[in-house]
């Protein structure tokens, strides 16, 4: 047995974990208690990783149309269609598109591929969708994309100002070393400013509720606030910045009232976070997707920035402008130039940076200049002039903008190329070649995190089948395209170095990426790399960014953005439709939709209401709810949430075609992006609510997925053994039932055996069926939603063994002697509601009481919240 | 003084009836006249016996010698009643003074409707001396024919497949224990026998015997024109009353010797219970009523007060060859039913308006006489609806969490 320091493959915060291995399988994994982002916390989801890995549901040969053939025959394949497709149609006829879940090597060697060597600019990457408004913002701010901040500054700032972020979700271990500072901390006050109350809302003194999409008028009438009450920083201003006369000129009269009218918000609630920001100078804004992935993201990020500047408040200790990424590795991907609008190592397309990056590379058939960002490359696909798209590690079926526009495309384009762990996405199903990457832990290479800190990913175990690191991929076509000489590269270490020297060439200090202390890094000293925050000039003295005043404009001063704040566009219904993340899950579920407990905090595919809207359209909790407009619909389960304001509903992004019917948060968002960083509205859409009414329920228990397409809705979750998928359609039990006993799987008489039980008059269905003594499915169908067996029961079927007699009386559904735990709350000791409200009513009266009792949220820390939640409700809805 | 009390029969009536005497401080001289060698035993076992699943001492059903104990003939059969003398004389000529009379004369085999007379080789199974010498029979690779498919029927078919009998069974109806069962839990039922061994001819007509050297049984064929090859005919097509000895009297009979509410005939003194007995249109073949008529005559014999008797809706509750039964209600298909199937499993309930009024339980009885109880009461069920059909634990646990 073995233990081996790597990093988490989830969100930005890049935790450190460590993997204790044995016989080439993962044991289990724990924080790594050496690595700055998490000193040894871990989140669920990382928690979890060891269960992600294994062959189950994998990608583990190349394949063309649909055969398998060799690693030669694929990369001559792939080869081949380039040429033909750049020869009769252009450079810009081929694209790359990315994901910042690869490796900074991974990504190093796409790029240079593209941009020097098959002269187009169309690189473009997932992490678009994620923060390329903040990368923006910092360009237009800074003169380069830096981040000036760290989670040491999160924990020891007086004022911490979190916009559009639900960290105690999305970036739980930041979370909760901000819950930890603020216990040492009492004076510590906590800001959140986001369209729902959510969990990260716990924490909070302020919850400042606002209008979605408002958020610059917050930021702008800020500014005007600090004029007013002369909490500007004058010698700073003078001295490094440009700009805040024109700045303020656009945001003239945009003062307390005009702010309350845009944003929903009490003046009095505005009045307390300007005060409490003026009189703080340790404040950090943390900012996210709230407030990026908007039509007007870069402006909001500027706003925000330009509060920092007014005050002075930027490269100092506990100070700063935040972005915090969503992805492992949406930095890394940045530094080396993963972005259709960037060339490499922070440089852009100025005459002389092409040429420097030409001459570095020896590039034979350089970029004129910046190629198509994310939705224009999928766009020019749909319009026929993108003829060959090489999707790597990410599911834009699910994650873009319009479905329906990316569907058009992938069919549109003459040759698609998949390379994933996953067999089956709603991507790769459109695939011409399918290429098998290795994941996590299969591979190495380095990753950097929101902080700016490089750490490495190492390989735990063998990769799987024939599946390859992406760099050796590139690398192989590169050779196959005759560019050997320039892409000799035996190991990620010899791409690292080659990155790191590229930050360093010609910089004299130009550009803040410079990790030229990196640029000779022996094989033996990049294995045991330990993490490192960059800058990392050669000869050392690095100096932390703006610490000296010093930006990366032409004119060496920060620059003031003007700004006129603008709602978001409202087109198609009332209802607003807002989109994020789930605590328990990752992306569109692709691994850790096959961790059982890592569904049980949010099962089925679900969207969450006003309780009010829902009463006014006649839903109760669990019901099926549409929302839809002319782009597209999903259907789910409405889950009444009291911290969604009225007129807005809340779709999670992770449901794609594998686990529900209807439920890509995607169908409904326009492609409308942000002028300046192309990132999508994601977060933004107008559409309908209804609520269809359904005449059969169903909960069906299944060793392998079961096809449900006929019927109007259906979510599958992974459970011990087997599958749980709930079903409702509008169709009578009976008529469903006929139809699913055609799919379900049977078995010859002799080692098989099928109970059943019907009553008709009630509508109420139930079969099961043994295989070789072992379940095979156990179907409960019932017009009444709340007749159907508990859930936590039907998912336990699997571990069961249950003996051929017993079978009819599993039809039951349900054994007296079992309790239901309810739904999970803590994944970590995996603990469910009904326990957690049994202590609480027999008299646990506090999260470390409840922990005792427990053990829930004494590992991770994720569900303290709701624990909290759960404690402040009144005992009366305990007992229910 | 004592009064003297003659029982015409010793079948399992008659032990109930002693049975239940006991209960009482009579002051009867009791003496019991039978025609078997045995007297008393427990008749349903006699499958058991056949199948040797129980030997003859588990047959038993007479309690202790003790005070007052009857005095019981064995062997002999009344071959007629005075009434008017209240004098019974037996076929050695004895006379039996009485001054209570109790016919529990039981019930006999019906003719077979095809002609069997002198062929050997074909029987009957109705005694235990029938089951001895039904086991004496050598049985390897032997066939046997069973005639009926009802409870009698497919117990002896049941005793003679243990045996080693190769058995198939004919029955008129296409439906085994149709009496009883519906047709799925006949199919059910036939299944598992089928399991077992034991084949079927069902919706059978009789044409008539196909005979060997010396007259002995070699198949039996039917009107289909099929012939089933057998060494052993057994005819199990239910019972007829034994009202011959009564009737003869001059007390009333129909299928049955009529009685009322007391279990009296129509002569003074003179009783009839069991299978020879008629309550209305009712006859019976099953333990629960008679000995609910065992019980009625006892009080009045012992001059005690009692409920008169009635008849109600026994369910039915049996064992054949290991496979549990459980019949109760109406199977009224134009009602609401509730079906559970399973391989060795069939049960299906019926509901109206929201009461339970029928049962058949196949393969699995459990909650049986929970449901015998709901059908009695007419309870609404609508909350043990979803649990029901799965006993009483579940059907009220179910109901306690909804």
């Amino acid at each position: 047995m073995q233990n081996c320091n790597t990093t988490c493959p989830y969100c930005g915060v890049g935790c450190g974990v460590s993997a204790e291995v044995r016989d080439e399988q993962v044991i289990r994994v724990m924080g790594d208690g050496d690595h700055p982002a998490n000193a040894g916390r871990l989140c669920v989801k990382g928690t979890a990783l060891a269960e992600t890995l294994g062959d189950e549901g994998r990608l583990l040969h190349p394949a063309l149309w649909g055969k398998r053939i060799s690693w030669d025959d694929a990369i001559t394949s792939l080869a081949l269609k380039l040429q033909e497709t750049r020869e009769n149609y252009g450079p810009d006829s081929v694209a790359f598109y990315l994901s910042g879940q690869l490796l900074t090597e991974d990504y190093y060697v796409a790029n240079k591929l593209m941009k020097g060597f098959l002269g187009s600019g169309n690189v473009d990457t997932n992490s678009r969708l994620c923060m390329s408004s903040a990368v923006a913002a910092h360009k237009r701010a800074f003169g380069e994309d830096i981040v000036p901040c760290s989670y040491e500054d999160v924990e020891a700032c007086d004022l911490l100002v979190m916009v559009g972020s639900n960290a105690a979700w999305t970036h739980p271990v930041v979370y909760q070393r901000i819950e930890a500072a603020r216990r040492a901390n009492p004076q510590k006050r906590i800001v959140v400013i986001d369209p729902r109350r959510t969990a990260s809302c716990d924490a909070a003194d302020l919850h400042l509720q606002i209008l979605p999409g408002s958020d610059a008028y917050l930021f702008s009438g800020l500014l005007n606030y600090l004029v007013t009450v002369d909490c500007l920083d004058r010698d700073f201003i003078d001295a490094h910045t440009d700009g805040l006369g024109e700045t303020l000129q656009a945001g003239a009269g945009i003062d307390i009232p005009a702010v309350a009218a845009a944003t929903g918000l009490p003046a009095a609630d505005i009045e307390q976070f300007y005060e409490w920001f003026a009189q703080t100078p340790r404040t950090v804004t943390m900012f996210s997707q709230g407030v990026k992935q908007s039509a007007t993201g870069t402006d909001k990020c500027n706003a925000i920035i330009n509060c920092h500047l007014a005050t002075g408040r930027i490269g100092k200790t506990a100070m700063g402008p935040f972005s915090i990424t969503g992805q492992p590795n949406a930095m890394g991907g940045r530094e080396v130039g993963g972005l259709a609008n960037q060339l490499a190592a922070h440089m852009d397309f100025a005459p002389q940076d092409l040429d420097r990056v030409r001459r570095f590379w020896g590039a034979t058939d350089m970029t004129p200049g910046p190629g198509l960002k994310a939705v224009d490359l999928f766009q020019a696909a749909a319009d026929g002039k993108v003829k060959f798209l090489w999707i790597m590690a990410t599911n834009p079926a699910v994650s873009l903008p319009d479905s329906a526009l990316v569907r058009r495309a992938l069919e549109r384009c003459d040759f698609v190329v998949v390379s994933d762990c996953t067999a089956q996405t709603d991507t790769a199903a459109y695939a011409d070649l399918l290429l098998p990457a290795a994941p996590w832990g299969e591979k190495e290479g380095t990753v950097t995190n929101s902080e700016r800190v490089i750490s490495r990913q190492r390989q735990l175990v063998p990769a799987a089948g024939e599946s390859r690191p992406d760099w050796w991929i590139v690398t192989e076509l590169a050779r196959a395209l005759g560019f050997g000489e320039h892409f000799d590269y035996d190991s990620p270490a010899a791409v690292f170095r080659e990155h790191a020297a590229l930050s360093a060439f010609e910089n004299d200090g130009s550009r803040a990426f410079d990790i030229g202390a990196l640029a000779d890094i022996t094989d033996g000293d990049y294995a045991d790399m330990t993490p490192l925050r960059w800058p990392a000039p050669a000869g050392g003295d690095a100096v932390e960014p703006f610490s000296d005043g010093r930006f990366f404009t032409a004119s060496g001063r920060a620059r003031f953005i003007a700004l006129r704040p603008e709602l978001p566009a409202s087109e198609h219904g009332e209802l607003m439709v807002n989109t994020g993340r789930f605590r328990d899950q990752w992306h569109t579920m692709t691994r850790t939709g096959r961790v059982p407990r890592l569904s049980q905090h949010r099962d089925f595919f679900s969207i969450s209401l006003n309780p009010e809207d829902a009463a006014r359209a006649g839903l109760a909790e669990g019901d099926m709810v549409e929302v839809g407009n002319p782009l597209g619909r999903v259907r789910g389960l409405a889950s009444l949430d009291a911290g969604i304001a009225p007129g807005q509903s809340f779709v999670p992004i992770h449901w794609s075609g594998q686990f529900t019917a209807a439920g890509g948060a995607s169908n409904l968002i326009p492609a409308i992006t942000d002028p300046h960083s192309g990132q999508p509205q994601s977060k933004f859409a107008r559409a309908t609510l209804t609520a269809p009414a359904m005449a059969c329920w169903g909960l069906l228990f299944s060793r392998q997925p079961v096809n449900c397409d006929t019927l109007a809705y259906w979510s599958r979750i992974a459970v011990a053994g087997g599958y749980l998928t709930l079903l409702a359609d509008a169709a009578e039990p009976a008529a469903v039932h006929a139809t699913l006993s055609a799919t379900l799987p049977a078995a010859p008489d002799a080692n098989g055996e099928l109970a059943s039980y019907e009553d008709a008059c009630s509508g109420d269905y139930r079969a099961a069926q043994l295989i070789d003594g072992r379940l095979e499915y156990a179907l409960f169908l019932n017009r009444k939603r709340g007749a159907l067996p508990e859930r936590g029961w039907m998912s336990s079927l699997g571990g069961e063994q249950p003996a051929a007699e017993d079978l009819h009386h599993l039809l039951a559904g349900f054994s007296p002697d079992s309790e239901d735990a309810g739904r999970l709350v803590c994944s970590c000791w995996e603990v469910g509601e009904t326990q957690i409200r049994g202590a609480i009513a027999g008299g646990a009266d506090s999260v470390e009481a409840l922990g005792v009792a427990l053990r829930c949220g004494t590992q991770c820390g994720s569900c303290v919240p709701e624990l909290r939640q759960m404690l402040a409700e009144p005992k009366a809805d305990c007992a229910a | 003084m004592t009064r003297k009390l003659l029982i015409v029969g010793a079948g399992m009536a008659t032990a109930y009836l002693l049975q239940e005497l006991q209960r009482y401080r009579h002051a009867l001289d009791i003496t019991v006249v039978g025609d078997e060698a045995e007297a008393c035993y427990n008749r349903v076992l006699l499958s058991n016996v056949l199948a040797g699943e129980n030997s003859e001492s588990d047959l038993g059903m007479l309690g202790e010698a003790g005070e007052n104990a009857p005095h019981i003939v064995t062997g002999r059969r009344i071959a007629s009643i005075d009434t008017a003398a209240g004098i019974a004389r037996d076929d050695a000529g004895d006379d039996y003074f009485y001054d209570a009379l109790v016919l529990a004369t039981g019930a006999g085999v019906p003719r077979p409707d095809v002609d069997c007379d002198g062929v050997a080789g074909v029987r009957v199974f109705r005694t235990l001396r029938d089951a001895r010498e039904l086991r004496a029979l050598p049985s390897k690779g032997r066939r046997a024919v069973v005639v009926g498919g009802g409870l009698l029927g497919l117990e002896a078919a049941h005793g003679l497949n243990e045996l080693g009998f190769a058995t198939c069974v004919v029955h008129r109806n296409p439906v085994i224990m149709n009496r009883q069962l519906d047709a799925e839990g006949g199919l059910q039922l036939q299944r598992d026998l089928e399991r077992r061994g034991i084949a079927f001819s069902l919706g059978a007509q009789l044409a008539g015997l196909e005979t060997g050297p010396g007259n002995h049984i070699r198949g039996l064929r039917l009107a289909d024109g099929q012939c089933l090859p057998c060494d052993l005919l057994l005819f199990a097509t239910g019972i007829v009353p034994g009202t011959a000895l009564a009737r003869d009297a001059g007390i009333e009979t129909a299928r049955g010797i009529l009685v009322d509410g007391r279990l009296r005939t129509s002569a003074n003194d003179v009783y009839a219970l069991g299978e020879c007995s008629q309550f209305g249109d009712t006859c019976f073949g099953l333990v629960a009523p008679i000995r609910e008529q065992a019980a009625v005559l006892a009080a009045e014999l012992a001059g005690a007060q009692h409920e008169p008797f009635r008849v109600a809706d026994y369910p039915t509750q049996l064992k054949i060859s290991g496979v549990e039964i459980y019949r109760a209600g109406e199977l009224d298909d134009s009602a609401e039913q509730l079906v559970l199937r399973g391989r060795d499993v069939y049960r299906r309930l019926v509901v109206r308006d929201n009461r339970l009024v029928g049962a058949v339980l196949v393969g699995d009885k459990r909650g049986g006489t929970w449901y015998s109880e709901l059908i009695a009461q007419g309870r609404a069920i609508d909350a043990l609806r979803p649990g029901l059909l799965f006993g009483r634990e579940v059907g009220e646990a179910l109901a306690a969490a909804a």
